[in-house]
């Protein structure tokens, strides 16, 4: 077992380095070796150091921090830190050089104070681990200014980050766009965004983004609001009809096959052709039909469809050919794919709808439909979805909430969401909730529903629940809702929506090509071994394995999006995509699938954690939080109107939006 | 994360700063609010003008209960707050932060051209920072010695980047950049070549150390050596403030504050076009063409009394109807009041006229007619709170950078909307929501398809004679605009849906002088009218509003400039006075209209330089230039701006008002009338626009267009043909060019720099060509600027836009 030898970090320091007894036990959420492979010696990051190896050269690592902060990172855009990590950094180095006298290492506290005027984090956070360097280790500091010592030389990799990037699934420079909106470079924010989000118009409007759970700003007053500054950029290339980038990668002759025209293959597509690599995307669907869930699980009042069309229209001119109504495993089959293509790429998405388990739901009740995710794909569709003129929807995720809003649109004359837990308990965004409400959606909360009533003709008349009240905590301690005995009651309806989840429907892979299938109904695919100190594997928050190379058992097959990290977010399927892309570049380039250092770090870190909610920001609280302009009012939701219920920010209400942001950039070091 | 509408911004905040409570609104800096108070916090990368930076850390202050100290400059005021500006604290961390700047600073203050005019001198200077406790490695970073007009010193930079930023925000540009990291982060041009923007130089101003000099300047003096004056800019029409720098009673740099109306934003020929003023070439003594046909210096006596032999002469034998007056849109209001009075009382002929008959005259009668005024219905700072912004046949920058500039300002800041049509890609359509790109010639037809189009999307107004318009409308369908104009229906309806809030209509050069310039102009103030839109005019020249103004126009049964050319072939005229026009290169049909002028028993010429008209002259009188005389501009903006003489004439040359009062005593027998006088004279002219403006239909006509058309138009880094004689202007364009777009130079197989003969109307000439990727195919550009360009003679209408043929030379 791995044991930390010295650390400050999580403000607490720890120091095992000399003592005789039982060593302090302390673990934090790294891996003991890097890659699987290499020994994790020594990290350095924002909030101190933790060395695991006696024999890491702190010195020379804080010297190397340093330098690599101020001469790769640091942005030069203000006085202390473009000067105050210069002057640090050369005060290192004169020390590795045995060139500084003992002396000279009381500037470095006064340095760290100066540097906490910065403009931004990534300066003051770094000196953070330096200082504390010289403080704990200042026998080792002056032991090279006596001239004793030459500098030893581990291998250090670097990493920056920022609680918000970090927290994006798809690793957006978010700081970085803000910034260039700040300073009114539209053009330029949108192509930072790109670079990790081509589909910024959707994830402008529909993320749920994580990313604004992880800003520091919340610490000091409300968060950034980061999507809606996405869609600021994105808006503006469209607004000013300025014409999207073009590719300039020379194409390769390899060629790509993805399963499935949403957010993952989409994402796959546009990375793997900016990498060169031109690939076919196989959709299910008929044209103009593309997007995947974004298309049919979003209705068009958030999403509206010229806008999604432009963004996938944008990534077809970077090199993708999207083949409509093909779908995989009846229009063509996937061992025929593998012949066609050097690579294929599994995203057929989660479209599949999960039944309720609710008495007569197997019987083809006339108005009892499908599915949420069908339901909503028909109406988009504009096919006859079956629903009449009283709507009960089951659920309380995103998928509900849109069927309920949806079924005003289509004309219901009442529309009625049953959940089982409460409003607060709600999986959906709660400012989805309040615009159902808005819209006169009718709530019943904590009811179960157990049975669906029919007439004569089988014609749905109503759902039979019961209503649910908080039992006693189980073993772990969680209250969960139970039923209420003798509390039966009847919602009356015309049609019920089941809308509780959706999965992947895997039937189009063959059960002979070595492709595993997870017990939830996701691709497996191969993964990094990463463990902790306690030999126990690294997962993500999914309960995937943490950093995946997204190739399955079968050579040359790979899988991202939904069916690979199980029902998420449209950002998450971006961002996994992106992996994949880059991988099955590497793969096709190499041979080999394998993670870059960066790649494989960058999920160190979010296991880490970068974002602290305690973390006290002193800010003034000055500048609150704008939100979007909304259009009001019932009428919004009025049928046929499917028109755009958020309208963004004006340009100058994002600028000064942009400038609440703290840009907090902070770079971490590792000594392998 | 509530997702409700922004918070209102009107609210009043109060806060306490130093003990002493102010009230400002939300939104307001820290820095602001102490200003209001009169506490002054140092600032070094603060500029009011742009967005803030925050990056010299300077301003740093203290508020109650924040446990860092916050930066003034962009941290907005809260309710209650307690702000301390000063503490022993605040200014350990202000002079250590200066300090920090300090490192490694190049000590070349004594030959740094910011010297005693560097914030970064004052601000250390004023908080005593007298050591330094830090040292770095020191690592030189190269000079830009390589680019034009300016020269970049990182080593000087403190990268406030204000530069950066003036360049983006205000002038709309984007050249500069803050590139790579840490101690070697610097300004530089995003591709690392030389500077290739606009040249106006407002990085230069807004530098607060000698990063970024004016390369005609270095070394010309230390700043305080320079006597300041203020005055009006010459060239354009925006009438910035400036203030001329001299040095023995000459220019030798102009700069403009920020307090100005123009805060202190110049274009190149503001900032720059001073050299035209010293060239070596300019007018310094009187001349006299000599028997022997040569022109010889004379006194000015002789001169005048030249002057006024042979007009007294042509008048006893012709009447005094055989003299005609050329007046200029570059001289004074007075000086245009007195030639006027010249021409039309003291010779008593009604033939007076000025190159403004090429278009603006003609547009301002329509004004006049329709809406009542002449010149715009308001002050360009009314652009700033415009919802929409039409502009319809003009490069604002080209034609008047300082509208250009507010224009940028309401679109980036202030949320207004922008539509621009033109024929050729403006320097503004990055701003744009619609930019409309039509064939030359089909302006009146835009007009129409523009307000057909705000009619059925419901952007217009219940306008007077609304009926009777839509019905005319009717005759013309989209089909025939879209033959016309190459534009679409789906396009004007785009363009028409960014109409909202108050909206201003600009018209300029392409429209005033296209081929069908009556429907153009008629259709652009129908837009307005449509829109109830204030309206804009614009005009390359500092003085044309100003000179229409002061009468400059023919008299009952004058000729106008044709009729006067026709005049002189007839013999009617026989006597012609030129204040300040190049008429050789301003008006079509050089040939004929230089074989008039040969015509002429006298020509009598004002001006600064040996133009070709000048050098035909019988009697050539140099003049004096804008920063050398008194009296007043007025701008297309009706802004009538008084200004004094801060530069000495050179040579002999005087002032216009001087010369032509000379003349008018001489011919008159009276007194020589003084400036004052003159000024007293004159009766403000008050505009009003009618309150129920009509609509007035006019018919497009349809220009049989051939395969290329020519566009001879303004083009930027220059202005009139003034600049054609300033080196500083020529520096970054030399020559007159073509330009033409990538499609058609790749049709014909050309690059950069490849010679091409452009013939029309029976005339040819030959110029290099530059490739401008951008623009149409079928469509190549002139600039009228260059005298050497000759594309006068190309031309056989005042129309700006002709159809050419063009081929490899």
């Amino acid at each position: 077992m791995a044991q930390v030898v010295f650390s400050t970090w999580g403000g607490s320091v720890v120091d095992n380095r000399n003592i005789s007894g039982e060593p302090a036990a302390v673990s934090f959420r790294l891996p003991v070796a890097f890659d699987g492979q290499q020994p994790l010696k020594a990290f350095m990051g924002w909030d101190g150091i933790i060395v695991f190896d006696k024999a890491v050269d702190i010195p020379a690592m804080a010297a190397e921090y340093m330098l690599r902060v101020q001469t790769q990172f640091c942005c030069g855009k203000c006085t202390p830190g473009k000067k105050g990590t210069k002057v640090l950094s050369d005060l290192l180095q004169r020390v590795l050089r045995g060139e500084a006298k003992p002396s000279d290492l009381d500037q470095v506290a006064d340095l760290n104070a100066l540097l906490q005027n910065c403009k931004c984090t990534l300066c003051p956070t770094s000196t953070k681990p330096v200082l504390d360097a010289v403080k704990h280790f200042l026998s080792d500091f002056e032991a090279y200014c006596t001239g004793g010592r030459t500098a030893k030389s581990d291998k250090y990799l670097e990493k920056v980050t920022a609680p918000c990037m970090d927290r994006c699934p798809a690793h957006i420079d978010i700081p970085k766009y803000i910034e260039q909106i700040k300073n009114y470079q539209y053009t330029e924010a949108l192509a930072t965004i790109r670079e990790n989000m081509p589909l910024a118009a959707v994830c402008g409007r529909v993320c749920p983004h994580p990313c604004e759970a992880a800003c520091r700003r919340k610490n000091v007053d409300d968060s950034v609001n980061i999507m809606v500054l996405k869609r600021t950029a994105s808006d503006y290339e469209w607004m000013h009809k300025i014409e999207p980038p073009v590719n300039n990668a020379k194409m390769k002759d390899k060629t790509v096959a993805i399963v499935g025209a949403g957010p993952a293959g989409l994402a796959a597509g546009y990375y793997l052709a900016l990498q060169g690599y031109r690939s076919t995307i196989y959709e299910a669907l008929p044209e103009g039909f593309g997007g995947g869930m974004v298309a049919v699980g979003i209705p068009a009042y958030r999403m509206p469809r010229h806008i999604l069309q432009r963004d996938i229209d944008i990534i077809q001119s970077m090199g993708v050919d999207i083949v409509y109504d093909c779908r995989v495993g009846k229009d063509i089959s996937l061992p025929e794919l593998k012949q066609k293509h050097a690579a294929v790429f599994l995203a057929p998405g989660a479209h599949r709808s999960k039944p309720m388990g609710v008495e007569g739901e197997d019987k083809g009740y006339k108005g009892f439909l499908p599915g949420g995710i069908d339901f909503l794909r028909e109406a988009y569709m504009g096919r006859p979805t079956g629903m009449g003129k009283k709507v009960c929807v089951v659920g309380g995720g995103n998928t509900a909430i849109d069927c309920v809003r949806v079924a005003l649109r289509e004309g219901a004359e009442e529309s009625v969401l049953l959940y089982r837990r409460s409003r607060k308990e709600m999986p959906a965004d709660v400012w989805e909730v309040d615009g159902a409400d808005e819209e006169g959606v009718k709530f019943e909360f904590q009811v179960l529903p157990t049975k669906i009533i029919v007439d004569q003709n089988e014609q749905v008349t109503g759902v039979e629940c019961v209503r649910m009240a908080m039992g006693e905590p189980d073993a772990s301690g969680r209250r969960r809702p139970e039923p209420v005995a003798g509390s039966e009651f009847i919602v009356e309806c015309d049609t019920v929506i089941p809308a509780i989840g959706q999965d992947a429907d895997l039937s189009f892979i063959p059960p002979d090509m070595g492709i595993d299938i997870s017990k939830w109904n996701t691709v497996i695919t191969k993964y990094i071994p990463l463990k902790d100190a306690a030999g126990k594997s690294l997962n993500d928050s999914m309960g995937n394995p943490l950093s995946r190379t997204l190739i399955t058992d079968c050579d040359g097959v790979f899988a991202g999006g939904d069916a690979e990290i199980g029902p998420l977010t449209v950002v998450a399927c971006v961002g996994n995509a992106h992996r994949a892309a880059n991988v099955i570049a590497r793969y096709l380039d190499e041979g080999k699938a394998y993670l870059t250092d960066q790649e494989i770090f960058e999920d160190l870190l979010t296991y880490l954690g970068v974002y602290d909610k305690n973390e006290s920001v002193a800010w003034l609280d000055s500048a609150d939080r704008a939100g979007q302009k909304e259009v009001h009012g019932k009428a919004r939701a009025s049928k046929g109107n499917y028109c755009e219920v958020e309208l963004g920010f004006s340009d100058s209400t994002a600028q000064s939006e942009a400038d609440r942001c703290l840009r907090c950039y902070r770079m971490a070091m590792v000594a392998l | 994360m509530a997702h409700s509408e922004t918070s209102n911004k009107n609210k009043t905040i109060t806060l306490t700063i130093d003990g002493k409570e102010v009230q400002v609104l939300t939104g307001t800096t820290i820095l602001e609010a102490a200003k209001k108070l009169g506490i002054n916090i140092p600032t070094l990368c603060y500029l009011e003008k742009i967005s803030t930076t925050g990056a010299c850390r300077v301003c740093a202050v203290n508020v109650e209960g924040v446990a860092r100290p916050m930066t003034a400059c962009n941290t907005p005021v809260k309710e209650g707050i307690k702000v301390t500006t000063r503490s022993p604290e605040l200014e350990q961390i202000r002079k250590k932060t200066m300090e920090l700047m300090l490192v490694n600073h190049p000590l070349d203050c004594p030959v740094c051209d910011a010297g005693g005019e560097c914030d970064l001198q004052d601000t250390c200077y004023s908080l005593g920072v007298a050591k330094q406790e830090y040292s770095a490695d020191l690592e030189r970073l190269p000079i830009r010695y390589d680019w034009s007009l300016l020269e970049s010193d990182p080593n000087r930079c403190i990268l406030c980047e204000k530069c950066v930023k003036v360049c983006r925000e205000i002038t709309g540009f984007g050249a500069i950049e803050t590139k790579y990291c840490g101690d070697r982060a610097i300004i530089d041009t995003l591709t690392g070549k030389p500077l290739d923007c606009d040249f106006c130089g407002n990085c230069i101003a807004a530098c607060p150390t000698g990063t970024l000099i004016s390369k005609p300047f270095k070394y010309m003096g230390r700043p305080w050596t320079f006597e300041v004056k203020n005055g009006i800019c010459g060239f354009c029409s925006s009438g910035c403030q400036i203030e001329y720098h001299l040095k023995d009673g000459k220019v030798a740099r102009v700069t403009s504050d920020d307090s100005t109306y123009n805060n202190g934003n110049l274009c190149i020929n503001g900032r720059f076009g001073y050299s035209a003023f010293n060239s070596p070439e300019r007018l310094m003594v009187p001349q006299v063409r000599s028997v022997d046909g040569v022109l010889k210096e004379a006194s000015w006596d002789a001169a005048l009394s030249a002057v006024v032999s042979a007009t007294n002469g042509i008048t006893a034998k012709y009447g005094a109807k055989a003299v005609a007056g050329v007046a200029s849109p570059r001289i004074t209001n007075e000086e245009n009041y007195l030639f006027s009075k010249l021409i039309k009382e003291a010779i008593g002929s009604p033939n007076i006229d000025s190159e403004a008959r090429l278009g603006y005259v003609q547009a301002q009668e329509i004004q006049a007619k329709m809406i009542g005024m002449t010149g715009a219905t308001k002050q360009m700072d009314a652009l700033e709170d415009a919802g929409c912004i039409i502009v319809v046949g003009s490069d604002l920058k080209t034609e008047s950078a300082g509208f250009a500039y507010r224009v940028i300002k309401a679109v980036t800041k202030r949320d207004a909307k922008l539509v621009i049509a033109s024929a050729q890609p403006t320097s503004i359509d990055k701003f744009a929501n619609s930019a409309l790109r039509y064939k030359p010639g089909s302006e009146g037809f835009v007009a129409v398809g523009l307000a057909k189009a705000a009619i059925s999307q419901n952007k217009a107004v219940t306008a007077a004679g609304l009926d009777g318009f839509n019905q005319a409308l009717a005759a013309v369908s989209f089909d025939q605009i879209q033959v016309a104009t190459g534009l679409t229906e789906s396009a004007f309806n785009d363009a028409v849906s960014f109409i909202n809030g108050q909206v201003a209509v600009i018209y300029g050069y392409e429209f005033i002088r296209s081929a069908d310039a009556v429907a153009a102009v008629t259709g652009a103030l129908n837009l307005a009218i449509l829109t109830d839109a204030d309206i804009y005019p614009m005009d390359e020249k500092n003085n044309t509003q100003g000179m229409l103004d002061m009468g400059a126009v023919p008299g009952d049964g004058g000729k106008d400039l044709f009729g006067i050319i026709d005049g002189i072939e007839k013999g009617d005229i026989r006597c012609l006075y030129v204040a300040g026009c190049d008429l050789l290169q301003i008006m079509p049909n050089r040939s004929r209209v230089a074989a008039a002028l040969q015509k002429l028993e006298c020509l009598v010429v004002l001006d600064l330089f040996p133009t070709a008209t000048a050098k035909m002259a019988n009697i050539l009188l140099p003049a004096a230039a804008a920063p050398e005389k008194a009296g007043s501009f007025t701008t297309t903006d009706n802004r009538t701006q008084k200004f004094t003489a801060a530069a000495n004439p050179p040579g002999e040359s005087r002032p216009d008002y001087v010369i032509m009062g000379d003349l008018y005593a001489r011919i008159t027998g009276g007194a020589i009338p003084s400036l004052t006088a003159i000024q007293q004279e004159v009766t403000p002219v008050v505009k009003n626009r009618v309150e129920k403006a009509a609509l007035t239909f006019v018919i497009p006509q349809a220009h049989a267009a051939g395969t290329m058309t020519l566009l001879v138009a303004p083009l930027q880094r220059h202005n009139g043909t003034y600049t054609s004689w300033s080196s500083n202007n020529l520096k970054v364009s030399a020559e007159a060019t073509i330009c033409i777009g990538a499609v058609d130079a790749s049709k014909m197989g050309m690059s950069d720099g490849d010679k091409v003969t452009v013939t029309a109307n029976g005339a040819s000439i030959t110029l290099p060509v530059t490739l401008q990727r951008e623009l149409p195919s079928g469509l190549v550009v002139l600039p009228n600027h260059f005298p050497a360009s000759s594309a006068s003679q190309l031309m056989a209408k005042a129309s700006a836009s002709l159809t050419v043929t063009i081929s490899k030379a």
